[in-house]
């Protein structure tokens, strides 16, 4: 196999690894929110079972939690899970970092002052008006280093759809690597990861830098 | 009448903060709450402003009652909506400013205006350039909160309370967050606003500045109304024994 060939079909690869990192952060970071708020409900049975939820995500595996999404279905409820490899593996990865974005979002909108609440609420802002006008950006701006924590985790952690057999860059990396006894696609792996993260990382520190306008 | 709080009650656990206190404010009037700290002035205001919830008695503004008693003593505030139409009768300036902070100076003053009560862009801003311009930093419209002195900052704050044109304005210790040579550009707005007949209520510290501005002070021990009168009164001759006592602590 030449090098060209290996990188044409590794690069396949790389575009399912992007397509669950961005589905992930597209589902997981609104979901995120949804849950912080619920935390926070007057309704202490809405409470217990998100502070359950957000337990057993944190306190369990993330490879065990897509085999339970994979196969669980099936086991359930005798499903065909025929069609389910991707969905399962989105759906498990959404849960998941959903859980750990909510507990980032409840440190920074705790970390807001109570003074903020009091100004908007003598100048007759709504309670909708207040979180979205006054408490969000605020919010937005403080978790950011976090964020940017978590979503280099998630770069990395998409090679974990290998446990479904989905044919992301990681994959294919140990199939190629094992059938022409070679040690480049590892090597490409690497520096595909890498070089991800780094855009990333450049990425988000703009958003900071763009965010600098206030302290 | 403005404003007419009767026989409010407010009590933190066991501890009773307000003890049937009865305060009216009439239209023009300026007046100057004193009194030792945990005497329950701040709660007083933040009572009126429904910062918190009153344990008894009575609000009303421009003879609209936001909340009463019932006989058999339970406390019956507005629903929220209307509560929210209360709103617009007064305005609260913390002693801590509360300015947002990701907003410019001029935001900070036409966002309530635009988004709470529907008053198109063009007039807000016109309208927080005229106060900017009154508390003598226009030129920091386009500036945010922390490229500003404590001292501006309070002032902004009062130009965005302004800027709902409310009623009435309350002030919670408004200088003493600042630096003491830092005051004296504070309490100069808050004078020019007594000049012009706007209708505030001051809590304070400042005992030179609440004689000069008040046209009626009061003073607040333990959660009661001790005594009150014209500034020339509760300052050089009070009659109660416990005001005489807090005065001299600031003779001295």
């Amino acid at each position: 196999m030449t090098l060209s060939t290996m990188l044409s079909t590794m690069g396949v690869g790389m575009l399912r690894t992007f397509a669950v990192f961005s589905l992930t952060l597209l589902g997981s970071l609104p979901l995120g929110m949804i849950v912080a708020l619920l935390k926070k409900s007057r309704f202490a049975p809405v409470r217990l079972f998100i502070s359950g939820y957000i337990s057993i995500i944190r306190g369990t595996p993330l490879m065990l939690q897509l085999l339970v999404w994979y196969f669980g279905p099936f086991y359930l409820f005798g499903m065909n899970i025929g069609n389910w490899r991707f969905p399962a593996l989105i759906f498990g990865f959404v849960v998941n970092y959903a859980a750990y974005f909510a507990e980032i979002y409840r440190g920074g909108i705790e970390s807001i002052p109570v003074g903020q609440y009091e100004a908007a609420e003598v100048l007759g802002y709504t309670h909708t008006q207040t979180f979205m006008r006054i408490i969000l950006p605020q919010v937005v701006k403080r978790i950011m280093p976090s964020v940017t924590n978590e979503v280099i985790t998630l770069v990395k952690d998409t090679s974990l759809a290998f446990t479904l057999a989905y044919q992301e860059v990681f994959s294919l990396a140990k199939q190629i690597s094992a059938s022409q006894t070679s040690f480049m696609p590892f090597l490409i792996a690497g520096i595909f990861y890498f070089v991800a993260n780094y855009v990333v990382e450049f990425a988000m520190q703009r958003i900071e830098k763009w965010m600098d306008y206030y302290k | 009448m403005i404003l007419e709080m009767k026989n409010i009650q407010k009590h933190f656990g066991d501890h009773e903060v307000l003890r049937d206190i009865s305060l009216s404010v009439d239209k023009g009037e300026v007046v100057s709450v004193i009194g030792p700290s945990g005497s329950g002035k701040s709660t007083l205001l933040r009572c009126a402003t429904f910062l918190e919830t009153i344990d008894g008695g009575e609000i009303s503004y421009m003879g609209n009652c936001a909340v009463k008693t019932k006989p058999d003593g339970e406390v019956s505030y507005v629903d929220a909506k209307d509560l929210r139409r209360f709103r617009n009768y007064y305005e609260l300036v913390f002693q801590q400013f509360n300015l947002f902070p990701h907003y410019s100076i001029l935001k900070n003053l036409t966002d309530a205006p635009i988004h709470v009560q529907g008053r198109s862009k063009e007039q807000a801003e016109q309208t927080a350039m005229e106060l900017l311009d009154k508390m003598g930093i226009a030129d920091k419209a386009e500036a945010y909160p922390y490229q500003l002195s404590g001292g501006q900052q309070q002032r902004v704050a009062i130009a965005r309370a302004l800027a709902m044109d409310p009623e009435i304005l309350f002030f919670d210790e408004p200088t003493s967050a600042l630096d003491p040579e830092l005051t004296g550009e504070v309490l100069k707005v808050i004078r020019q606003l007594a000049e012009s007949h706007m209708t505030m209520v001051v809590v304070t510290h400042e005992m030179p500045f609440a004689k000069a501005v008040s046209n009626r002070v009061i003073f607040m021990a333990d959660g009661v109304i001790v005594e009150q009168g014209d500034p020339e009164q509760v300052f050089d001759n009070p009659q109660e024994e416990r005001t005489k006592q807090f005065l001299r602590v600031f003779e001295r």
